[in-house]
């Protein structure tokens, strides 16, 4: 030893490792194991200290080995309470029938729900989707459709009119004029949107309700495509097991006119009182463009052929779900909306 | 159109079963909405209940003044004793016996009971009991018959109807002829001649009739009877009636009601010696004309209206409704019948502004076969004359040039191309021919009472699908040129929804249209009081539904809405725009926090200033240039809520889509947090945004902490932000965030006064 090494303070190392390692031995928690590394083995502490000013080699060697000893020490013992607080952690339990916390969760209306029900299964067959304007005139509601003169639904009796020219839409057909007049064909589009009539509230009917209408104008195109098309779109909002009839039927803007209906979801078509006892349920209209619409538009109907269909979505939404009065879609009542 | 079984099968043989001729008939002609059952019920033995029985005695009921006490033969060997309550027969007369167990159409089961003491074994039966019609001043007296025969054999007291959803363009079908004809052509079957045969006429008097308007009135059969008994019809007529939803009037009345449900043509009858001058003129009204209707209205009439005038006045509305003054009545002797024809438009116009639709009118707007006419007035005549002992004394048929049948040129190959199902030409041919088309050569003669339906190729075509329409095979167009994709705006449009649906908010629809709104747009006849004009806002109808949802007790509301409004331009229709409102109960600045995030999912960055808005809070309202944020108006709703409503033009046109990736990895930024000391009046959003604009390596300042109180002078605020600087090309130095930070010193001290506060 030299004589410098004299002047420190003399340390008794091997009480200072015994009383170290009885520490790291006594520590429990990461914070207690953090206090025994400050007083022995951290900065401040004794033996870093005496070891940055050790010069002799021995003595290094010894406080060395001696700082091995004592990060060994603590190691072990880092190790055993992580272990330790481990098996705590995992020794938790909790009632896993409490309720969970509640956060925000919000929904979409049932309309806007079959309205992209409807949108899916037009995109997947190639339709453009598009709305048009609420607020009609008598041509492109009714003239340009082929309404007849005498055609009850061009009555204010059955039509709300602001005036002897404009009125609200009574069904989205006028989007077919719409898009005839923008673009040449083929056209394969579907619009959805709200119309209206005068009709007084009750349970089956409401005087504003959603609509979607499609048309497809191309070459060659037939009944049969149709009735595909239609059987397609309600097996896509009502489920694969669906039967599809079509009935004849008449509209202006139409013809041959027909009407789907689909086999009935509550009693599969024995008859019942959601179908009144057919088996069937009335879906919408449908056909074959009618040539004075394509005259209407200026379009050859020789060279062109297409066909139509419209059908109401509040009543799609109100055979999907179950409900029986239509005035449950309007109330904005959240003990409704929140069931969707 | 009600078709009563029985009136059918008197036209065709009808034997299959009736679900399978609805399925048929739904498919290929008009839907059968019901079959119903009228009458007494048929099943269970329930009919042989229902006897003719002859009243062998009766008496006063010994124990009841009104009462009669009877014994009646019912065929059975030992007479049944009943009591009645009606005096209009007596010993001899030949009555309608229900018998104990009877079932009858009001539900109730008759029993053998004792009245007043009395037994009664039956019943005797009054019309209205067996829905033979409504009269209950005495019972029914039969002609005589042998007792115990089933008084089915005697009265039409069961029967099965029909009811069919007759299509607009079919008006061929408002008549139990018309659907026989469908059947028949359905089926194969063979169809008895129209009804109708003109007995030997009793005279040869003239009947004077003027078509004034040959348009409006292309033709005008009138007939002449003298000596009419104005009666009641007999029993299977009125029954006929009443089950094909008519009220039967009197005999008069009723042949003409019966000829219209028969044959689909709308008939009048005048009482003749009401005429004045003994004429009808078909005529449109001068104005000012007056014309009391059988519905005892008044009617004002204008030149547009068609009428049927006697020498002086009106005397009916053409098609719509008869006259008071020239009605059938008791006294009546001599009648005018009319069976003309009239043009659609003019009835529906004067229909519609009269607000005043009748079986007629019904018929005449749809458009009614000229060629019916004189087979109405036969089978009209024949009526009177066997049922009101009418003497048919004279005849004219007035008209003009009527309507040719309508020649179609078809092709058999355009059906396939139209329906995409190949039918045999002869298959095609045989059909048209069942629907009473002609078909020489290369052309289709259309029948008359389908003249206005069938008037090109395209018509023809549908009356082959039609019936084949069940073989149309179900194939999807080839789409050679179909692509399917959203557009922007309805890609975003459903961004906004899901956004506010995933931040709690349940969204709602509510109608377009509102009391009292400010708008050009009112309905001209609004549909009730509630809803009468276009919006031009969302937010007031969902004011209403929170209210209907705190009424109902719900917690947590949060409501939103995706719809139109309509604002008042020079234009000539309404500028129609969507918009998004919400409400949701807190402070302004949950509202804001909403739109805020709602800006976030559309990367898009609002900017928002002070606004006013009747609905919400003076102080507490802003708005972007998509539209509003804000509490409401405390006036309004109690508690604290916050309503906004965004135009999604300017909102969509904000989106940045697609997203441009910034490298905000590669060299991070430098943090640095200023507070400033500021005018309390200025917004602190105002400060954050100066600072903004200093550079452009000033990536982001944001607002942190507003604070006034200790330490900070009065009408100053502190106003933290923590500033981030970001080279997208190089690691910033410490020099260069010293000096950006100086440069914004220096802007904000120019522009608000702003001074740095010590950190």
């Amino acid at each position: 030893m030299n004589e410098r090494s004299t002047t420190v303070a003399p340390v008794d190392w091997s009480a200072y490792e015994a009383e170290a390692l009885a520490a790291c031995e006594a520590a429990s928690t990461p914070e207690e194991l953090s206090a025994v590394n400050t007083r022995f083995t951290g900065r401040n502490a004794a033996l870093p200290q005496a070891l940055r000013k050790v010069r002799d080699k021995e003595t290094g060697r010894q406080l060395n080995d001696l700082r091995s000893r004592l990060d060994e020490a603590e190691y072990r013992a880092s190790d055993r309470i992580t272990k330790s607080q481990l098996g705590l952690r995992l020794a938790e339990t909790v009632d896993v029938t409490l309720p969970g916390e509640e956060l925000p969760l919000g929904h979409l209306h049932p309309i806007t729900q079959v309205r992209r029900a409807v949108e899916d299964a037009f995109l997947g067959l190639g339709y453009e989707l598009r709305d048009d304007r609420e607020v009609e005139t008598v041509e492109y509601n009714f003239d340009k459709l082929a309404f007849e003169p005498t055609h009850a639904a061009r009555s204010p009796r059955d039509t709300l009119f602001f005036d002897d020219d404009r009125l609200l839409r009574t069904e989205t057909s006028a989007s077919q004029i719409h898009i005839l007049e923008e673009k040449p064909p083929p056209i394969y589009m579907v619009s959805i949107g709200r119309v209206y009539r005068r009709d007084a509230i009750t349970a089956t009917r409401y005087p504003i309700f959603h609509q979607f209408e499609g048309l497809a104008v191309d070459r060659g195109i037939t009944l049969a495509d149709l009735k595909g098309t239609l059987l397609h779109v309600m097996q896509a909002l009502y489920g694969h097991e669906r039967r599809v009839r079509f009935r004849t039927h008449y509209f202006p803007f139409t013809e041959p006119s027909i009407e789907p209906d689909v086999s009935c979801g509550v009693c599969g078509g024995s008859g019942c009182r959601t179908c009144k006892f057919s088996g069937w349920i009335e879906m919408g209209g449908a056909g074959m463009v009618d040539p004075r619409v394509f005259e209407n538009v200026g379009l050859d109907s020789d060279e062109w052929s297409g066909f139509a269909f419209g059908c109401g979505l509040e009543r799609t939404a109100q055979l999907r779900h179950d409900i029986p009065d239509i005035r449950a879609l309007w109330d904005g009542d959240l003990r409704v909306l929140r069931q969707f | 159109m009600l078709v009563p079984l029985s009136w059918l099968r008197e036209y065709v043989p009808v034997e299959m079963p009736l679900d399978e001729l609805a399925n048929r008939f739904s498919v290929s002609t008009a839907v059968v909405a019901s079959i119903d059952a009228r009458g007494v019920a048929d099943g269970g033995g329930n009919l042989d209940l229902f006897r003719v029985g002859r009243v062998l005695e009766a008496v006063k009921h010994p124990n009841a003044d009104r009462l009669q006490l009877t014994t009646v033969d019912v065929g059975e060997g030992e007479p049944r004793s009943i009591v009645c309550g009606a005096w209009n027969f007596g010993a001899g007369a030949t009555v309608a016996v229900a018998l104990p167990g009877a079932l009858l159409p009001n539900g109730l089961t008759l029993e053998r009971r004792k009245v007043r003491g009395e037994v009664s074994d039956g019943m005797i039966l009054a019309e209205d009991e067996v829905g033979l019609g409504d009269d209950h001043s005495g019972i029914m007296l039969l002609p005589e018959r042998e007792p115990g025969t089933p008084l089915t054999d005697v009265l039409p007291l069961t029967d099965l109807v029909l009811d069919v959803e007759v299509t607009g363009n079919r008006p061929d079908l408002l008549s139990v002829y018309g659907i026989a004809r469908e059947v028949a052509a359905l089926y194969e079957l063979e169809l008895a001649p129209p009804p109708g045969t003109d007995p030997t006429p009793a005279g040869d008097e003239p009947v004077n009739v003027e078509i004034a308007d040959l348009q409006g009135c292309p033709r005008y059969v009138g007939r002449l009877f003298r000596g009419v008994n104005v009666g009641e019809s007999p029993v299977w007529l009125r029954a006929r009636l009443l089950a094909a939803g008519m009220r039967p009037i009197s005999n008069v009345v009723d042949a003409t009601n019966y000829v219209m449900i028969a044959l689909g043509n709308p008939l009048h009858a005048f009482d003749f010696s009401k005429l004045h001058g003994g004429r009808i003129v078909v005529r449109r009204a001068e104005p000012g004309e007056k014309l009391r209707t059988l519905d005892g209205l008044e009617r004002v009439l204008e030149p547009t209206d068609l009428m049927i005038a006697d020498a002086d006045r009106p005397v009916a509305l053409a098609g719509i409704m008869g006259g008071e003054e020239t009605e059938i009545g008791a006294e009546t002797t001599d009648v005018l019948l009319e069976a003309a024809n009239f043009e659609p438009y003019g009835i529906f116009r004067t229909s519609e502004r009269l607000r005043l639709r009748t079986e007629g009118s019904n018929r005449w707007e749809k458009g009614v076969d000229p060629h019916l006419a004189p087979q109405a007035a036969a089978l009209a005549t024949q009526l009177l004359v066997e049922t009101a002992n009418a003497s048919w004394v004279g005849s004219t048929d007035v008209h003009g040039d009527l309507a040719e049948r309508p020649v179609v040129t078809f092709r058999h190959e355009r059906v396939d191309g139209v329906i995409g199902l190949s039918v045999p030409a002869e298959e095609q041919d045989a059909l048209l021919g069942r629907l009473g088309f002609d078909r020489p050569d290369s052309q289709v003669v259309v029948p008359t009472w389908r003249a206005r339906d069938v008037t090109r190729e395209i018509d023809v075509v549908e009356e082959i699908a039609r019936f084949r329409l069940e073989d149309v095979p179900y194939t999807l167009p080839e789409r050679r040129a179909m692509f399917g994709t959203m557009t922007r705006d309805q890609q975003l449009r459903r961004r906004v929804e899901e956004t506010l649906a995933g931040l709690g908010f349940a969204e709602t629809y509510t109608p377009s249209l509102r009391p009292d709104e400010e708008t050009r747009w009112k309905l001209s006849e609004p549909i009730s009081a509630e809803l009468t004009a276009l919006r031009t806002s969302l937010l007031p109808s969902l004011v209403e539904a929170v209210r209907r949802n705190l009424d109902a007790g719900a917690t947590r509301i949060a409501l939103f809405e995706l719809a139109r409004v309509y604002l008042s331009t020079e234009a000539d229709l309404p500028d129609e725009r969507p918009r998004v409102a919400g409400i949701i109960e807190g402070p302004f600045a949950r509202g804001k926090g909403v739109v805020e995030t709602l800006y976030a999912a559309l990367k898009a960055e609002p900017v928002f200033e002070p606004a006013h808005h009747d609905l919400l809070h003076p102080g507490k309202t802003a708005r972007t240039h998509a539209g509003i944020v804000g509490e409401l108006h405390p006036a309004i709703l109690d508690g604290t809520w916050v309503g906004f409503e965004l135009e999604l033009e300017p909102l969509f046109a904000d989106a940045r889509e697609p997203v441009t990736y910034t490298d905000v990895i590669t060299y991070p930024p430098v943090l640095q947090d200023l507070a400033f000391l500021i005018d309390e009046g200025v917004p602190a959003g105002q400060l954050a945004e100066a600072v903004r604009e200093t550079d452009p390596l000033v990536r982001e300042a944001a607002i942190v902490e507003d604070y006034r109180g200790e330490g900070i002078p009065p009408g100053k605020k502190s106003v933290l932000l923590r500033v981030a600087f970001q080279s997208p090309e190089r690691t910033l130095s410490n020099d260069d965030a010293a000096a950006l930070r100086e440069r914004i010193v220096a802007a904000t001290t120019e522009r608000f006064g702003a001074s740095l506060r010590a950190n």
